[in-house]
């Protein structure tokens, strides 16, 4: 595992729990379990790390122990920093070179669970960044002499792939969101 | 809600005020009665294509993609607001005045090719400028003098059922292109085609907007739309957002 892509799963991990946060405060099995349960069991936490994470944003200011339930353990709360640590990272579109793309799924299933996030918006400003991405992927391979450049213009071909795989992907959430909300348009997440 | 990043380099449209405008659309609205009920198709739909640009739009089916072509190229014709061609206000001109227009400036690729079978390839390119009365020897320069252009000049006196889909293709895009036409309109142009073939198609419809042409193509592939200047996404009818590449294209 390289360090950018541990950075990137770490840094997950930690909006990740910071979104449930924001929702009320939880004590850490039960942000194990919700985390699961958000990602669809794809990302498997042991408790360990999810106390680690609660003590480096404890450190940073980003949330806060509270008291200790009836069986001992601290229930923790999102701090004014951490809410605004959570907008943040909703709103801003993860970039084709940080490329964490589980950063990305995380984000899409904590946004559909999240009150107050507008998931349409979070997509449509993915897609945007994608697209931007797509258009200077494309751009440089018109530069490129395609008989002479054959591997560079594979290399470039598979990053094109990739992001057409995601702006697909951004397209089918959408699609499987906008279906949702007509079948059950009294249900708020 | 959200922070969009600006695009890091202006539009040409911003950067240029002295452009040369080949499409405007203003405040297009484009409503179907169906029954007692009224269907928006288009609702407020403003762009503007310069020449030399490249523009893609995209969304979901019944978004109002294949409505914006068809009334920018005057297939259809809007309820409300501006559609201005080459200088011409389309809902201004007559019938046979905006089928002029049509023929002349404008150039079409559809998904079906609808090519002619019992003409050649050569044929099927000069129809287009016989129709509008050219003489058949210039019109058969002209026309293969196109298909040179895209590489297809040895496929001249084949019939259509000869040619694969990617020559077809080619075909079609090089009767679009015969004559004087500065807006080239590209409705899914790709259509069913591998992808190495699909990007040829749009590296000839890059270089006709690098050579001076506006584009504006209608596809759902994103690879496609990346080769754009500018991706228009379009939702119940309205543009609700636009990527611009970061670099503007040397012209």
């Amino acid at each position: 595992m390289n360090t950018e892509y541990a950075y990137s799963v770490f840094m997950s991990i930690r909006h990740g729990l910071l979104a449930l946060l924001s929702q009320g405060s939880r004590h850490g099995y039960q942000l194990r379990a919700e985390f699961e349960a958000s990602t669809g069991a794809t990302w498997p936490l042991n408790i360990g790390q999810v106390y680690t994470t609660l003590a480096r944003m404890e450190r940073d200011g980003l949330v806060e122990p509270g008291e200790q339930d009836e069986q001992g353990r601290i229930v923790y709360s999102i701090t004014p920093d951490g809410a605004t640590e959570v907008g943040r990272w909703f709103a801003t579109p993860i970039t084709q070179t940080e490329r964490p793309r589980d950063e990305l799924a995380i984000k899409l299933a904590m946004a559909v669970t999240t009150q107050d996030v507008d998931v349409a918006e979070v997509v449509q400003a993915q897609r945007t960044a994608t697209m931007r991405t797509l258009q200077e992927l494309t751009r440089s391979k018109r530069g490129l002499d395609s008989p002479l450049d054959v591997a560079q213009t594979l290399i470039l071909d598979s990053k094109i792939f990739q992001a057409e795989a995601e702006l697909r992907w951004l397209d089918h959430c959408e699609a499987v969101l906008s279906r949702r909300s007509l079948q059950h348009p009294q249900e708020e997440p | 809600m959200i922070d969009r990043d600006p695009s890091p380099v202006p539009s040409v449209v911003e950067e240029d005020p002295g452009r040369d405008l080949v499409v405007e659309l203003a405040d297009v609205g484009r409503v179907h009665q169906e029954g007692a009920q009224a269907v928006h198709a288009l609702k407020e739909v403003s762009l503007e294509i310069v020449a030399g640009e490249l523009i893609a739009v995209m969304g979901p089916s019944g978004s109002g993609k294949s409505t914006l072509l068809n009334i920018v190229g005057g297939l259809d014709r809007a309820t409300s607001g501006r559609v201005v061609v080459e200088g011409e206000p389309l809902d201004l001109l007559s019938p046979p005045r905006l089928a002029a227009l049509r023929r002349r400036r404008v150039g079409y690729v559809f998904q079906d090719l609808n090519l002619i079978p019992s003409l050649t390839a050569v044929e099927n390119v000069m129809l287009p400028r016989e129709l509008d009365g050219v003489r058949t020897g210039k019109a058969r320069k002209e026309a293969l003098a196109v298909l040179g252009e895209i590489g297809v000049a040895d496929l001249g006196d084949r019939f259509p059922d000869e040619l694969s889909g990617g020559q077809r293709q080619r075909v079609a895009i090089a009767r679009a292109l015969v004559g004087e036409r500065r807006l080239i309109l590209a409705d899914e142009p790709t259509g069913a085609l591998d992808t190495a073939t699909g990007d040829d198609i749009l590296r000839l419809l890059r270089a006709r907007a690098d050579a001076g042409a506006a584009v504006l193509l209608v596809t759902h592939e994103p690879r496609y739309a990346g080769w754009a200047d500018r991706v228009v996404f379009l939702r119940d009818g309205q543009i609700v957002d636009s990527a611009t590449a970061g670099l503007v294209t040397a012209r």
